[in-house]
């Protein structure tokens, strides 16, 4: 057995070191950060306050359950549940009430994860089973945006502590721009619609900003070579190409491919939860395929389907589709070049 | 310089070689060796010496036994003091006198004599699988082969013997290698080195010149491990791909470390067997780290001790190199023909492997593996044990090369898996092959006790024909119709055994690691059947011949 291993070599000599897992998690972690910063900055301390206790709750039940299953605690190095934490703080609505967390860190952490067995071997992305649960039950904490605003609100404990009334956080809250576009009134067509529409001020420029902040860290991501550039452009591409033949068709209604992209989850979605290797495909021609089909499932809900964000779903539809995808998709090289030749 | 290609995957360890750089030295004598009789691939030698035996160096102490074996010889000489199951022990007089073979000329020997100087001398491939080098070199007796690979890529960190080989002695490996190409036929030499040894090449270079007959190509790889594997390297260097469970043989090829062309040169031309060798001594354990020529047996702890072993650093010694070496958990052990490093490292050197977290499917095993497998996926069954998409799955065209588990992130020691895996479904094919023997003997045993028996009954009856009515219509024509399907059957257990001697070949060669014990009694069973088919055929020829002759 080898006893040397990349990850704890630091000759200076030539050579491509990789990251323990642990360390993976971690980065992956901090290339969250200009996003998050960025979220913070528009839509004040209640993303920071979503990813904290999602966090706190994440290692909580992951040590729970690591000592109920009788694992060594030492797994928690691993960073993954921390990684969940961030993940879904990221995803809810700034300033969730901290049961809301809760609920979504108990489906990701113990029944997308735990219960399937622990890290790598959960079939679906734990953080979108949690936020996928939270959309499905709580749909109105979960649509709750609230306008671009200071960095601390004057409700912000309140509402962490849920004791502030929905109506309450209601009037606190706007549309996003998927959601306003979605609902807009019947007979609008999409340049009336533009021409004013009923976002708070500066709603548009915060997404797009934001945008921008998560594609730095899926740079990072690149760069360090932490993810394959596959399933990300595959599934921008994608969305790209179906949002504009939409659009080619029925530019008064659709969404424009800039509206797909810029806003939303999607390229959150792109970069750091469609890249979860654990759920997602593992060859290179499995990934593109992958990823195409997640941008297209994205598309497909957010054209047709109730959603007016759907990257969670089209996530977890193509971890469905998983197991399949590795098994067509083997490397031709590393399929038996020959049928039989049994050992002589 | 020769156009080279590409192999797929691997990786970039630290190369650590220049601590033994060193011009090379001899170790001093020891005063004691323990010569183990399973040094080489195959079954273990049988000791021909008793307690109390003198010996000279090269005096032949231990014979092959099987046909993948060794032969074994004194590395000192002194007197035999031990002899059990597993070694041979000598104490040394401290003298130094040898016994050599009568040195030969290759040019003018014939084949027979060469192969048979070969297994003489106990050669055996000092790459590291201990192959014995008369069977490999007979492989041009069953397939064409056209080239001569000189192996000197030496891809694993730390190792610098064929390094260090190749810059004191690269006329002589050159020669040795031109001897071993005139045995199997090849038409042409191609040295396969890695760009970091840039000594190396220049000797080689500078000796290429004068190499006679056939012509010598230095192919300069870049350095990637593994590249010196067989399969990489015929790749790299030939750009051809030996199929899988293939041989080197099946494309053309002969592959052979320097050492071992080394080796076997000094046998043929000087008459020395093979009772020491080049050991590369590294490691920030050893103060005075270097190559020496180690005499076969000597004991680890006296060698690293002369080196300047500091035994309070000493974190993990390991035999061979730190990627597909052996750690050892004590000083205790001796060098034998394949010990080619010994790596006595410190902690900070060679930590410990971090704890084992669970597969992130990353791909990363995927993207390095030299033999284009799928790891995660040869790990994820190898633990469920699902032996059909293991065998899917190709496990056994895993070179064991551990690039999976260096780049790892989740530090799986995906190798150890596959060694189980592989163990479990070798002891299930060695106990297949075992109750198909044992079956077979009773089978056997049972017909030619009712052959007999039926004999008897018949010579029974004949008697009472005879006493009665002097009649002699009985078998006439018989006996010649048998005669005649007995030797049709001898011709067929015959090359039951040809077929199973070259699949016993092959196998070893693939696996040089592993007992073959299957194959050996296959090979075994085969030959039981010749002798039966044989003894048989005399037998009706003894039993044929008084109603012949009239
Ligand atoms: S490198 Fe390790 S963690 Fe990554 S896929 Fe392979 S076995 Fe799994
Ligand atoms: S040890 Fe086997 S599976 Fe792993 S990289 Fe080497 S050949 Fe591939």
């Amino acid at each position: 057995m080898s006893m040397l291993h990349a990850s704890q070599v630091d000759d200076r000599t030539r050579l491509t070191t990789t990251p323990s897992t642990g360390d993976i998690m971690r980065w992956v972690i901090i290339a969250t950060l200009p996003g998050l910063a960025t979220m913070t900055f528009f839509f004040g301390l209640g993303v920071v306050s979503n990813v904290v206790l999602a966090t706190a709750f994440g290692l909580g039940l992951e040590a729970l359950f690591l000592r109920l299953r009788q694992r060594n605690l030492r797994s928690l190095n691993d960073a993954s549940a921390l990684l969940t934490g961030v993940l879904l703080g990221a995803s809810l609505p700034p300033a969730s009430p901290w049961w809301l967390i809760g609920i979504g860190m108990v489906a990701a952490i113990v029944v997308a994860k735990q219960l399937y067995g622990g890290l790598g071997q959960n079939p679906f992305n734990p953080a979108m089973v949690g936020y996928a649960l939270l959309l499905v039950s709580f749909p109105t904490y979960m649509t709750l945006w609230p306008a671009p605003q200071s960095l601390w609100p004057d409700t912000l404990g309140s509402q962490i502590m849920g004791s502030i009334s929905l109506e309450q956080i209601d009037a606190l809250s706007g549309a996003t721009p998927l959601d306003a576009f979605k609902h807009k009134a019947d007979g609008l067509t999409a340049s009336q619609f533009w021409a004013n529409p009923p976002l708070p001020p500066g709603t548009l420029r915060a997404w797009q900003w934001i945008a921008a902040a998560w594609t730095a860290g899926g740079a990072l991501l690149l760069a360090k070579r932490l993810i394959s550039w596959h399933i990300p452009v595959a599934m921008l591409g994608s969305m790209t190409a179906a949002a504009a033949l939409i659009y080619v068709f029925n530019p008064e209604n659709a969404a424009s491919p800039w509206l797909h992209l810029f806003t939303g989850a999607t390229l959150f979605g792109a970069f750091f939860i469609a890249t979860d290797p654990v759920s997602a495909a593992t060859s290179q021609r499995g990934k593109l395929i992958y990823g195409a089909g997640i941008g297209l499932l994205v598309i497909v809900i957010r054209t047709w389907g109730g959603y007016p964000d759907a990257v969670a779903f089209a996530v977890l539809l193509m971890n469905l589709c998983v197991p399949l995808l590795d098994i067509y998709t083997v490397p031709a090289a590393a399929e038996p070049r020959s049928a039989d030749r049994a050992r002589p | 310089m020769a156009r080279t290609f590409e192999f797929h995957g691997g990786v970039y360890p630290p190369e650590r070689k220049q601590r033994s750089q060193g011009p090379v030295r001899h170790a001093r004598l020891p005063g004691r060796v323990v010569l183990r009789l399973d040094q080489h691939a195959g079954r273990p030698a049988l000791a021909t010496v008793a307690v109390g035996d003198s010996v000279k160096v090269g005096t032949p102490i231990a014979r092959r036994d099987g046909m993948i074996s060794a032969a074994l010889h004194a590395s000192i000489s002194g007197q035999v003091t031990q002899v059990d199951r597993h070694t041979i022990t000598i104490d040394g007089d401290g003298v130094d006198t040898w016994q050599r073979l009568t040195p030969l000329e290759w040019r003018t020997a014939n084949a027979e004599q060469l192969l048979t100087r070969l297994e003489q001398s106990g050669v055996v491939g000092l790459g590291g699988a201990g192959f014995p080098a008369h069977i490999k070199a007979r492989v041009g007796e069953r397939q064409r082969i056209d080239t001569l690979v000189v192996n000197a890529a030496e891809c694993e960190p730390y190792i610098t013997v064929d390094d260090l080989t190749l810059q004191q002695y690269a006329l002589d490996v050159l020669e040795g290698a031109q001897l071993i190409a005139s045995l199997c036929g090849a038409k042409q030499i191609v040295v396969g080195i890695e760009d970091n040894k840039t000594e190396a090449i220049s000797a080689l270079h500078q000796a290429v010149a004068g190499s006679q007959p056939l012509s010598v190509t230095v192919s300069v790889i870049a350095t990637r491990y593994p590249s010196g594997g067989e399969r990489q390297l015929i790749k790299t260097l030939l750009n051809r791909d030996v199929p899988d469970k293939g041989l080197p043989a099946d494309v053309g090829v002969l592959c052979q470390n320097p050492g071992t062309l080394l080796a076997a040169l000094r046998s043929v031309r000087d008459g020395e067997p093979l009772i020491e060798r080049l050991v590369t001594l590294t490691g920030e354990a050893i103060a005075d780290p270097g190559n020496r020529w180690v005499r076969i047996g000597t004991p680890m702890a006296t060698l690293l001790d002369e080196a300047g072993l500091n035994r309070s650093v000493l974190h993990q010694l390991v035999e061979g190199g730190p990627m597909m070496g052996t750690p050892l958990a004590d000083l205790e052990g001796v060098v034998t023909k394949t010990t080619n490093c010994l790596i006595a490292a410190t902690r900070d050197e060679l930590p410990p492997a971090p704890p084992e977290s669970p597969c992130i499917r990353c791909g990363a095993c995927e993207e390095v593996c030299p033999a284009n497998l799928l790891p995660q996926q040869l790990h994820w069954y190898a633990r469920a044990q699902d032996d059909a998409k293991l065998a899917h799955y190709r496990l056994f065209d895993c070179i064991e090369c551990n690039a999976c588990s260096y780049v790892c992130p989740s530090h799986i020691p995906l190798v150890a898996d596959y060694r189980h895996a592989k163990t479990r479904l070798r002891h299930q094919r060695l106990e297949t092959a075992k109750a198909e023997h044992a079956k077979h003997r009773f089978e056997w045993r049972q017909a030619r006790l009712a052959r007999e028996e039926a004999e008897k009954q018949a010579r029974r009856q004949a008697r009472r024909a005879k006493q009665t009515t002097q009649q002699t219509d009985s078998q006439a024509t018989s006996p010649q119709a048998d005669l005649r399907s007995l030797r049709i059957a001898q011709t067929a257990a015959k090359a039951a055994v040809r077929k199973a001697e070259k699949n016993l070949a092959r196998a070893a060669q693939q696996d040089p690691q592993q007992p073959h014990d299957d194959l050996e009694i296959q090979l075994a069973t085969a030959q039981e059947n010749l002798q039966a088919a044989e003894a048989r055929l005399a037998e009706a020829r003894e039993a044929g011949e008084p109603q012949e002759t009239p």
